[in-house]
């Protein structure tokens, strides 16, 4: 049995008439990237303000290693590290010098919070700019530095929410080796509404979607829940009802979203003549024809009815 | 520990934003040049427009004598202690020319020697006790400049008549004045509330410092550290104090410099200014309490700016209105503004040369207040912003 670092029983956070998060129950275990996956406003955001103690849930605990954070907890806070969706840094400071700041505030010693920076910086390949002012630093190397802080403690948890937005390709590809290099040393959890970077990254994906918890487990296992094999996608130029009805027989998992034809099938290959044979005989003529393997935008499509970005 | 890693962070971000830093040390001594400046290094000058219709007289001896002349003459002659003029006679024809003048601030009063002027005087100097005549005089009451014109106008003119006419006067005024008062020019008088307006001006980088945390995110961030809200605002403060100790230090430097003479010991003064910038600070958290953003804290931070500077005798000297009594002081509803008991300090230092110990009830209030303002700055900035929402 895993260890559970961070528990979630029943929390609820309203504002108003709106409920931004309902009821999640969750467990995070010790050394796992634990993925939030969900279209923007889902609740990601909120829940992990309650799960590191910035935001007191309106009902429901939040458990870190079994105790309950209670406001002004600090030594529990100070275990995790948070790296905010928007950056967050001291425009006049240097990059060494918030590195340090920061790092001196969570109690490090001066020097050591410099060999810590220092660390970091190398890591993520900001050397060359550690005495720069942050304001002068280009947006990608902004994201990197403001990951560098949630990290300049060394924390145990490590939250980032949405890490990857905003990056360009190269800053992608090194923050995401950098995170993927933490698992298994840190317990890490990510928000994203980017099935590509959950998938890539997490160990196990929790699905939400208007603050209520949908489904959570490897994304292995979630993608499986659906059906196993490829997704060809077919897009008609007419409606997908009448196309759907005479597909059926030729194929069980049918569905459609807008007027895209989406078939779940273990051997493409064989059946796509059938397929485009009955799309014929029909005088439906299809546009784009997509084949790819089953994602966790399936999984989202198949729970909710609708793709992560609509 | 932590606030001094605070206050040093601080120190590197204010010393960085070279404008903010540049005009909060300048404002108050510019503002102390400005008011050199309207006084010409000086005091006051208070025209006084004349229409002198006197007709004179000749005297036995054959000469011409000209009382409206002579009285001309003796207000010209009215200066402050330190010899430097106070009334200018404007001289105009009639009573139109005197109006536009006065509309245009041309002159604070007016007078009107008679025809009979010098007759009359010549009367009296004869005896003759049954003769009068009638000086009139005027301006625009509403002017706060009039009542001390035409007060020192007929002041000279009454004073002339007796001196002219051999009569003694029924009774003998003499003024003392306090400390060196008498010598002080308006300039002078002036620089107390000056040198406390640059430390009411720390309200505004005080919030706005403050603000800057919360509206860039920093201070979720710094939440997330073991940091108490003590440790963030007293950290913050020092560096602040340090800069309103700056800029009260380069504004006493301006007025000595400018001709400014301390009749008490300045560094009691200085640390009196120290003492209500940390009182404004702590009115800055309160601000800072109530914002969520710079612009925010920028107007919030005018209203208890406006209360500290119309309220608090830093422009206008407050009337006594009586709330209750302590050790035999009065207090009124402004003594809960912290620049009131400052003012008042550096007033009796600065002009009537007191020391310490005579401003220990103004001291020991500028104490309390401060202690209070920022106890309630921290308390209210905890409870709005660094409690888990």
């Amino acid at each position: 049995m895993p260890e559970i670092v961070i528990q979630t029983r029943h929390i609820t956070k309203r504002y108003g008439a709106l409920t931004a998060v309902g009821d999640l129950s969750l467990e995070v275990y010790a050394g796992e990237v634990f993925g939030l996956l969900g279209p923007n406003g889902a609740g990601k955001t909120t829940s992990i303000n309650m799960l590191c103690g910035l935001l007191q849930p309106d009902s429901g605990d939040v458990l870190v290693d079994g105790k309950t954070i209670t406001d002004g907890d600090a030594a529990v806070r100070a275990r995790v590290g948070v790296c905010p969706q928007n950056i967050v840094l001291w425009s006049h400071l240097t990059c060494l010098e918030q590195m340090q700041f920061l790092g001196e505030m969570y109690g490090l010693k001066g020097k050591a919070a410099r060999q810590r920076s220092l660390q970091l910086f190398r890591d993520l390949d900001l050397e060359e700019k550690k005495d720069k002012l942050a304001r002068t630093l280009s947006g990608g190397m902004q994201r990197r530095l403001n990951l560098a802080m949630a990290l300049v403690h060394d924390p145990e948890i490590l939250v980032l929410d949405e890490p990857e937005a905003g990056l360009d390709p190269q800053s992608r590809v090194l923050v995401r080796d950098y995170i993927k290099s933490l698992a298994h040393r840190k317990t890490i959890i990510l928000t994203t509404h980017n099935m590509d970077e959950a998938e890539r990254v997490a160990d196990r994906v929790a699905i939400i979607d208007h603050g209520q918890l949908l489904t959570v487990d490897t994304p292995e296992a979630l993608k499986q829940s659906i059906g196993e094999g490829d997704v060809l996608e077919i897009e008609l130029n007419t409606d997908t009802e009448q196309a759907m009805k005479a597909l059926r027989p030729v194929v069980a998992g049918v569905s459609s979203n807008n007027h895209t034809l989406i078939i779940r099938t273990r051997n493409v290959v064989e059946v796509l003549p059938a397929i485009l044979d009955t799309l014929h005989d029909l005088d439906v003529h299809p546009g784009e024809v997509r084949l790819r393997r089953n994602s966790l935008e399936d999984v989202f499509i198949s729970l909710t009815g609708r793709r992560l970005r609509e | 520990m932590r606030s001094f890693i605070v206050f040093r962070k601080t120190m590197r971000e204010i010393g960085r934003d070279k404008w903010m830093l540049g005009l909060t040390l300048a404002f108050a001594p510019f503002f102390v040049f400005l008011y050199w400046l309207w006084f010409q290094g000086g005091s006051t000058v208070y025209p006084i427009a004349v229409i002198n219709q006197d007709e004179g007289v000749t005297l036995p001896d054959g000469s011409l004598y000209n009382a409206g002349n002579e009285v001309i003459r003796a207000i010209q002659a009215v200066t402050y202690a330190d010899g430097r003029p106070l009334l200018k006679v404007v001289i105009v024809s009639d009573q139109a020319a005197v109006e536009t003048l006065l509309r245009d601030r041309g002159a604070t009063a007016y007078i009107q020697i008679p025809l009979d002027f010098s007759r009359t005087i010549q009367a009296l100097r004869a005896g003759d006790r049954s003769v009068t005549t009638a000086v009139t005089f005027g301006g625009d009451l509403s002017n706060t400049y009039y009542m001390i014109g035409a007060n020192m106008v007929l002041t000279t003119v009454d004073s002339y008549v007796q001196g002219a006419s051999g009569q003694k006067p029924l009774i003998n005024y003499i003024e003392k004045p306090m400390g060196a008062s008498a010598t002080r020019t308006e300039f002078e008088t002036y620089v107390p509330g000056t040198l406390i307006f640059s430390v009411i001006l720390l309200i505004f980088l005080a919030s706005m410092t403050v603000a800057r945390e919360i509206e860039t995110g920093a201070l979720r961030r710094l939440q997330l550290t073991p940091m108490t809200s003590f440790d963030l605002l007293a950290g913050v403060s020092a560096a602040l104090l340090l800069v309103g100790a700056a800029s009260s230090g380069l504004s006493f430097l301006t007025a000595l410099a400018l001709g400014f003479h301390s009749q008490g010991p300045v560094w009691v003064a200085f640390m009196i200014s120290v003492m209500a910038g940390l009182s404004v600070i702590g009115l800055g958290l309160v601000v800072a309490s109530l914002t969520r953003s710079v612009s925010q804290a920028f107007v919030v931070a005018n209203f208890p700016l406006g209360l500290m500077m119309f309220f608090s005798g830093v422009i206008f000297p407050m009337p006594a209105v009586k709330l209750f009594t302590i050790a035999g002081h009065v207090v009124s509803p402004y003594d809960f503004l912290p620049p009131t008991h400052a003012v008042m300090a550096l007033g009796k230092i600065l002009t009537l040369g007191a020391g310490l110990k005579d401003v220990t009830y103004e001291i020991t209030a500028l104490l309390l207040l401060s202690a209070l303002y920022f106890a309630f700055g921290v308390w209210f900035f905890r409870r709005m912003h660094l409690r888990a929402a």
